[in-house]
């Protein structure tokens, strides 16, 4: 009995329903895990309920007919790869979309996952969640920029522009009174979960700094405070290595447009040093390079 | 239970003036900790101090904070003090309530609360102190000199007869440097290569001394008494120990007739493309040119060097080869390039036939020169007539600001030779002569008596065209005589133009590669310019002769010689003690992300690798190496989970100063 079946979304699908790239992903999930060429693949599978999708961890060549792939997998499952259980397992297979892969990119570039422990299954994408939301208006990476298989026809990127950025320059064109009094707003119902923190692929830590209390430099109390140390700290963390893949947004329980701090952060990079970050594996943030008779303005 | 002391200098008035010492002694002996708090004269005085180590003893203090002037000025002596009383120097903190209080305030009531804040603040800190001990490194008791000219050579000798090992890089294929292209050195006119080429001999033979030439440093590691060093051997084609120097070889090249210009003679004469640079090259080893070669540059050659060499030893399979090598200090006597008169294009160097840098007279004049010591015109004549134009490419904002200072003494030297060997008429256009040094005015005094022309003017330009019967198929130099108030032509046969000198091209690469720094002009910046200044900012590189700015040979061989002196200091005892402030891993929480790496100046991170009790490796964290740590933070601040501290400047002891106020 599965557990999937008390669900009528939940139901494994037939192969007459899946489309083709499902159908090729899922064969060669199969052949990789006969073959023994990897040990485990984190895939997406149907959820509980409908237009919900759960992470699977398969380890057997049947079960790869629970492989789905479509827009409700929003969800980003590198994070996975981050965690100690996953790293034990050795060589994994993982299906990816563009914004997971980049932030392989960025694990790979910081020493956290190895290459050669990972069989990238790549899915070209065209953007995934709620339709009238627009999720994915500014993806750089509808094709993963790493992979090993890839499943589908490749997008070429579509490219950023004034329009990518709108709700940030909503922001920028606040005024600073203005600027307080929204994020105050935003911040203060803040609860102090870290859902942020453990949906993001890329926030790698083990001991995170705020749970450092010898001294106590971020405060663990979700007052006014607290909160901003925290949600500026998680962001200046992320300056130069944040793909964009809103893991953390929609992780927030109590909806703290999370995104926004984010592509700020994101647009500021890529104005000033011309840098996407996860985009390679080998170019060095610029938050992490010194080049000698580098120009700043913010150096007098 | 810490038991904190607080003394309070007055220095003088310096600080008293403007800040109420007892008022801030009274403050500081209320906060908890304070064991006792007194304000003093000047409390780096002997009974100063003396107050400072009864303190200690007397209320047994567990931890000192001197509120006086910058911890650059005394922190050294009242550490030193603090130990002399019996506890670890690092439980002494200086709070610097002059520099940063008195002196920046001029209103009492100001300064005092300040001060108080900044003393409570390090009071704070010193709660948190802990003793450290110095670390000690070993040093490696071998030099590398860098550069292979005069300078080099004497640093590697002196630290060779000292008794310890040189490595001496050179990237020509023979040591020497400029001095062996000079003819005569002034002021007492011996032949540079009678004096220059014993030594270059010594060098070659000297037990201690390891020689490469046609070598480059690529790259160095470490710190002091402890770096290493990546040497590239450029593919020289020829086996360098196997070849005896017949010369077998270039009589063999297919080119029938040297065709290539020589840059030993400054491209005055011509040589093929396998060549032994002068006929007192050391090591007297063949080399050969890639750009020239036919084999090298077309692959199609009947290679008639390499069937006539006795010894088999030309291999034109040959690449670039890398060297490690182990040193303790780094000389870099890496020499100056002459200034390039094109960029002077009045002068018209390489546009008229008898115009010519001073170098290239040095190499006509040279006995062993390709004219045999003859000073001819392209026609083959002696010159009836030369004109000396000093500071070409110096003293001259449009191109190089500063005065080369060997010039005036070269171009004397040079009238004087050309004079009594030609005996043709001479003008020198200079704007000042500047003779300073030991005989240096007696020698312009006696070329004064040869009968040699002094035209007080910067030359304006060299022309070709005559207005008159007399300069017909001359050079004719114009210039302003500023003491006759008139402008003049002159008409000669032949123009010298003295250049200057310039920082080497790749100065600025090579001291990236040291870690030293240039100055805007592109010399090698010395550690003080009065009381260091063969030292650079980098401990256990020093800098040696003309690549730190103009000189002459003296002054480079004096330079050369307290280098050699600094380095031998260096090696005169088996370890170095450094400062304890580092930084340190807290390799429990490393995530191994190392970042810490990318950003640290002084490459002192190095991967650790954790391991189970089976030897399989669980984790790769950060370790701080101790010798090559600088403490200088970086690293500390990029950790994103803050796993890296400073020792004495901990993030507690941050986080408390901070609370102090």
């Amino acid at each position: 009995m599965n557990i999937n079946d008390k669900s009528p979304a939940g139901e494994v699908a037939t192969m007459a329903e899946v489309s083709e790239v499902v159908k090729k992903l899922r064969e060669r999930a199969k052949e990789l895990l006969a073959s023994g060429a990897v040990k485990m693949i984190i895939g997406y599978g149907d959820g509980y309920s409908k237009g919900k999708t759960v992470p699977i961890f398969i380890t057997k060549p049947e079960d790869a007919d629970r492989l789905i792939f479509d827009a409700r997998c929003q969800n980003s499952l590198s994070m996975y790869l981050k965690t100690a259980e996953i790293k034990a397992k050795g060589k994994i297979g993982i299906v990816v979309k563009g914004c997971d892969a980049r932030a392989i990119n960025v694990l790979l570039l910081e020493n956290q996952v190895k290459r050669e422990n990972l069989h990238i299954l790549g899915m070209v994408c065209e953007g995934v969640g709620d339709p009238t939301q627009d999720k994915c208006g500014w993806c750089m990476a509808n094709t993963p920029p790493v992979y090993d298989d890839l499943f589908g026809e490749p997008i070429p990127n579509k490219g950023w522009n004034e329009e990518t950025f709108a709700e940030v320059l909503k922001l920028e064109a606040m005024s600073p009174a203005e600027l307080w009094k929204f994020w105050t707003e935003q911040f203060d119902k803040c609860i102090k979960c870290y859902a942020c923190r453990q949906a993001c692929p890329i926030c790698t830590c083990t001991r995170c700094i705020t749970d450092k209390n010898q001294p106590q430099w971020v405060p663990t109390s979700p007052h006014s405070e607290g909160n901003y140390h925290w949600n500026l700290t998680r962001a200046f963390h992320l300056a130069g290595r944040c793909v964009g893949c809103n893991a953390c947004h929609n992780a927030c329980p109590m909806d703290i447009p999370l995104k926004l701090i984010n592509w700020k952060l994101i647009k500021v990079v890529y104005d000033d040093y011309n840098f996407i970050a996860g985009m390679d594996s080998a170019t060095l943030p610029p938050m992490e390079t010194y080049k000698v008779g580098e120009e700043t303005d913010f150096i007098k | 239970m810490v038991r904190i002391g607080v003394f309070i200098c007055h220095c003088g008035k310096n600080i008293a003036r403007t800040v109420d010492c007892a008022k801030v002694a009274e403050a500081a002996s209320q906060w908890p900790g304070v064991e006792y708090a007194v304000d003093y004269k000047y409390m780096c005085s002997d009974p100063g101090q003396n107050l400072i180590k009864d303190a200690i003893k007397q209320h047994n203090l567990t931890g000192i904070v001197i509120s006086a002037c910058s911890p650059k000025m005394h922190e050294a002596t009242f550490r030193k003090a603090a130990k002399s009383a019996g506890i670890n120097p690092f439980l002494c903190e200086c709070a610097n309530i002059r520099e940063h209080c008195s002196w920046v305030h001029d209103n009492m009531d100001v300064a005092t609360p300040k001060a108080i804040d900044i003393i409570h603040m390090m009071v704070e800190k010193v709660r948190y102190n802990h003793p450290l001990d110095p670390i000690k490194v070993p040093v490696t008791k071998r030099a590398l000199v860098v550069g292979g000219g005069i300078s080099g050579i004497q640093a590697a000798l002196d630290i060779a007869d000292g008794g310890c090992e040189v490595i001496m890089v050179e990237r020509a294929p023979s040591i020497g440097g400029h001095m062996s292209q000079l003819s005569e050195t002034f002021p007492t006119l011996d032949c540079s290569q009678c004096i220059l080429t014993p030594k270059m001999t010594a060098v070659k033979q000297h037990p201690n001394i390891k020689l490469m030439t046609y070598s480059e440093v690529d790259e160095v590691r470490g710190f002091v008494g402890n770096f290493t060093v990546k040497i590239r051997r450029k593919a020289r084609y020829v086996i360098e120990n196997m070849c005896i120097g017949c010369a077998d070889c270039i009589a063999a090249c297919v080119f029938k007739k040297p065709k290539f210009p020589d840059e030993f003679n400054e491209g005055l004469g011509l040589r093929k493309p396998v060549y032994i640079p002068f006929p007192q090259a050391v090591p007297q080893v063949a080399c050969i040119d890639p750009n020239t070669c036919l084999q090298l540059t077309t692959g199609k050659c009947k290679m008639t060097c390499a069937a006539a060499c006795p010894k088999e030893c030309i291999d034109f399979k040959m690449v670039d080869t890398f060297e490690e090598v182990q040193v303790g200090a780094i000389i870099l006597a890496t020499g100056y390039k002459l200034f390039d008169p094109k960029r002077i294009p009045n002068y018209g160097y390489g546009k008229f036939d008898n115009v010519y840098t001073s170098l290239e007279i040095e190499r006509m004049v040279s006995a062993s020169g390709p004219t045999e010591g003859q000073v001819l015109l392209k026609n083959g004549q002696n010159p009836k007539s030369v004109a000396i134009i000093h500071c070409v490419g110096s003293r001259d904002t449009k191109t190089n600001a500063w005065c080369s200072k060997v010039c005036c003494m070269y171009s004397l030297k040079l009238a004087h030779l050309i004079k009594h060997s030609t005996g043709a008429e001479i003008f020198n256009f200079y704007i000042d002569i500047r003779t300073p040094g030991k005989s240096y005015e007696e020698f312009y005094d006696k070329v004064l008596e040869d009968n040699v022309n002094f035209i007080r003017g910067r030359a304006a330009k060299v022309v070709d065209w005559d207005l008159q019967p007399l300069e017909d198929g001359k050079l004719v130099v114009h210039a302003e005589d500023t003491l006759m108030g008139r402008r003049r032509r002159i008409p000669v046969d032949m123009v010298i133009l003295s250049v200057g000198m310039e920082p080497q091209s790749d100065a600025g690469k090579l001291s990236h590669i040291a870690n030293c720094s240039v100055s805007s002009e592109g010399w090698f910046l010395e550690r003080h310019p009065k009381l260091a200044p063969v030292h650079t900012m980098t401990d256990g590189v020093y800098i040696a002769g003309a690549c730190q700015g103009p000189k002459d040979i003296p002054e480079c061989v004096a330079q050369a010689s307290a280098t050699a002196a600094q380095a031998l200091i260096l090696f005169s005892s088996d370890e170095l003690t450094r400062e304890p402030t580092i930084a340190k891993v807290d390799e429990m929480n490393c995530i191994g992300c190392f970042l810490c790496e990318k950003v640290c100046p002084f490459s002192a991170i190095e991967h650790h690798e954790i391991k189970d009790r089976n030897g399989n490796v669980i984790r790769v964290v950060s370790r701080v190496n101790e010798g090559l740590c600088q403490g200088c933070g970086p690293c500390a601040a990029i950790c994103p989970s803050n796993c890296i501290s400073i020792a004495g400047i901990t993030e507690e002891q941050v986080y408390a100063q901070i609370g102090a106020v």
